[in-house]
């Protein structure tokens, strides 16, 4: 039956909306209201000057100036690390679509049901992404609150591309885990493989920034981070070719996962 | 009732290899099986033997390196959605959403198959004392075996796939099963049920498949294994035993007298070995079930008898 693996998913899974936006929303709610003074963001931005860029970069901070900027502060306590934390729920997500009850054994009573296993993947896939969708909007929820009980005045509009600018990499990172988990068909494999590809984007697009001209200025573009930059879409608005474009390999890894998951043997 | 020589299960040289690093591991080798419609066929086999890697084949859970499967005139592959539709199955490891109560897990099949008579659901939680209002972390093991069983039966499928189904089960919950699966039978499904205890099969099955080292060894009804159906006995007595006594028994083979104690392995009935033993004092009789392994080489005299490579699987319904 259409849906119901959706609803089932989306049931068993709501409350981690709460859990995860609330505690990501109180991150960004904390990061806003310790600023008590809006002119003391230019203390920061003077503190940063004397660090050294590439741990500026780490942190997703291109440039210094920025940060004495209401959208730059934000940029750099908030959004930089809260897609981070967020990519935990990614891994614990896409392994949740097929690599965890194919572990259990679970699949196997799924599967003996009467759909279609490209349907098990799209349904869970999509219920996953909603939930994404509902912890971003719930942390800008928290954001937002702190942003008004500071003394910082930020474009609401620019903040809410902020918190949009998240999803596409944050379903990406659902849709990795899980491509990798139908792949692989080892939970361990699946974890690592996911680990590795966050992680190590992350590395790649720091040390890129960091080190112009060297390999890794290269392999930026392969780093899924180099198009989330939150710190632009805050001071430009949204980047919507970045946008597309990690959607798109996004929708790649799901058509990868269902292809791979309807021709192979499973719980073997 | 369905005609009962139209075929539910229909297997052609279904073979399964499964591939562990640079070594292949032959599963299932060229099963040609026939399932009649209306019958309760055991599928026995000790374990590894292939009983769960050909219940997975038919369920499309796994592909078949080669071979094919027909499934209530189906193909099992192509058509593996419809036919999961008219299929119940209980898998031989059940595991479950764990943070979800039995009624949760019951409902969300229920959805999934499109709808139930929940007035029968209601009649099976009744009859297999099963309790829903459970988390499915916190059931036994037996429990979960009747939520599984719940959860085959729930559909009033065309077919039943039951994997080593009674596991965990209680002696009572059992007979409660046996009846369900000739109530099965009496509306003209079929079950296809693997087990590697031979009581339990004869107990309820029409025929036996006996399946060993991934090859079907033979297609037997559940009368012809019976007559390979022996206990071992051993007998204590007050004084020494003379070996003589039961020698010549018909039905008594393998005997060893040890002092005071005999030991033997006994085909039929119990009654002329106690008239023999008659004016001795026996302080005690135990009795063992034989194995499914030595029945099996009592019946096919250690494999000589076995079906060898190539040879047609013999067949005695």
């Amino acid at each position: 039956m259409a849906g119901v693996t959706f609803v089932h998913t989306v049931r068993r899974s709501w409350r981690q909306v709460l859990y995860w936006g609330i505690g990501i929303g109180l991150l960004g709610m904390y990061v806003a209201i310790i600023v008590q003074d809006a002119d003391i963001l230019k203390q920061y931005a003077e503190l940063a000057k004397n660090l050294p860029p590439a741990l500026l970069q780490m942190f997703g901070m291109n440039d210094v100036a920025t940060l004495a900027t209401p959208e730059g502060f934000i940029s750099f306590g908030f959004y930089g690390y809260a897609l981070l934390v967020l990519a935990v729920y990614a891994v614990m997500a896409g392994m949740s679509v097929t690599a965890n009850e194919e572990d259990d054994g679970i699949l196997d009573v799924v599967l003996a049901l009467p759909i279609p296993r490209w349907r098990v993947v799209i349904e869970r896939f999509f219920a996953y992404a909603l939930i994404a969708i509902l912890i971003v909007v719930v942390a800008f929820g928290g954001l937002w609150v702190g942003i008004l009980s500071s003394p910082l005045e930020i474009n609401t509009t620019r903040m809410m591309e902020g918190s949009i600018n998240m999803i596409p990499s944050f379903v990406l990172m659902i849709a990795f885990t899980m491509f990798v988990g139908a792949v692989a068909r080892r939970k361990g494999t699946a974890l690592a493989a996911a680990a590795i590809f966050i992680v190590g984007s992350y590395f790649i697009n720091f040390l890129g920034a960091s080190a112009s001209g060297s390999l890794a200025d290269t392999l930026q573009a392969v780093s899924f981070f180099s198009y989330y930059n939150s710190e632009d879409v805050l001071l430009n608005g949204l980047n919507i070719g970045n946008m597309v474009l990690l959607l798109g390999v996004t929708a790649a890894l799901v058509v990868g996962t269902v292809w791979s998951f309807n021709r192979r043997d499973v719980g073997v | 009732m369905a005609n009962h020589n139209t075929p539910v299960i229909q297997t052609e040289n279904l073979s399964k290899v499964y591939k562990a690093g640079k070594r292949d591991i032959l599963a299932l080798s060229n099963l040609t099986l026939s399932v009649r419609r209306g019958e309760i066929f055991g599928y026995l086999g000790p374990n590894g033997a292939g009983k769960t890697t050909t219940i997975r084949l038919m369920l499309d859970l796994i592909r078949p390196t080669s071979g094919s499967a027909t499934i209530l005139g189906l193909d099992a592959r192509r058509d593996s959605v419809e036919l999961h539709r008219r299929i119940g199955f209980l898998p031989g490891e059940l595991s479950l959403w764990k943070s979800l109560t039995g009624q949760q897990v019951i409902e969300y099949v229920a959805r999934l198959r499109g709808g139930v008579d929940w007035k029968y659901v209601q009649e099976l939680t009744e009859r297999l004392q099963f309790d829903p209002t459970l988390r499915v972390r916190s059931y036994s093991s037996g429990n979960r075996r009747k939520l599984g069983l719940l959860l085959a039966l729930m559909n009033k499928a065309e077919l039943l796939v039951l994997d080593e189904p009674t596991n965990g089960l209680d002696p009572l919950m059992q007979q409660i099963f046996n009846d369900l699966m000739r109530e099965v039978r009496a509306e003209g499904r079929t079950v296809f049920l693997s087990s590697h205890i031979l009581s339990e099969v004869q107990s309820i099955c029409d025929r036996v498949g006996i399946l060993r080292g991934g090859r079907l060894q033979a297609v037997e009804t559940v009368t012809a294994l019976r007559h390979a159906d022996f206990r071992w006995v051993m007998l204590r007595l007050r004084e020494a035993a003379n070996p003589h006594l039961l020698a010549e028994l018909p039905g008594v083979t393998d005997l060893t007298v040890d002092g005071s104690t005999l030991k033997l392995r006994l085909r039929g009935d119990f009654n002329p070995l106690l008239q023999a033993l008659d004016g001795h004092y026996i302080v005690d009789i135990k009795t063992e079930e034989a194995s499914l392994e030595e029945i099996f080489l009592s019946y096919y005299g250690n494999g000589s008898n076995a079906q060898k490579e190539g040879e047609p699987v013999k067949e005695m319904a």
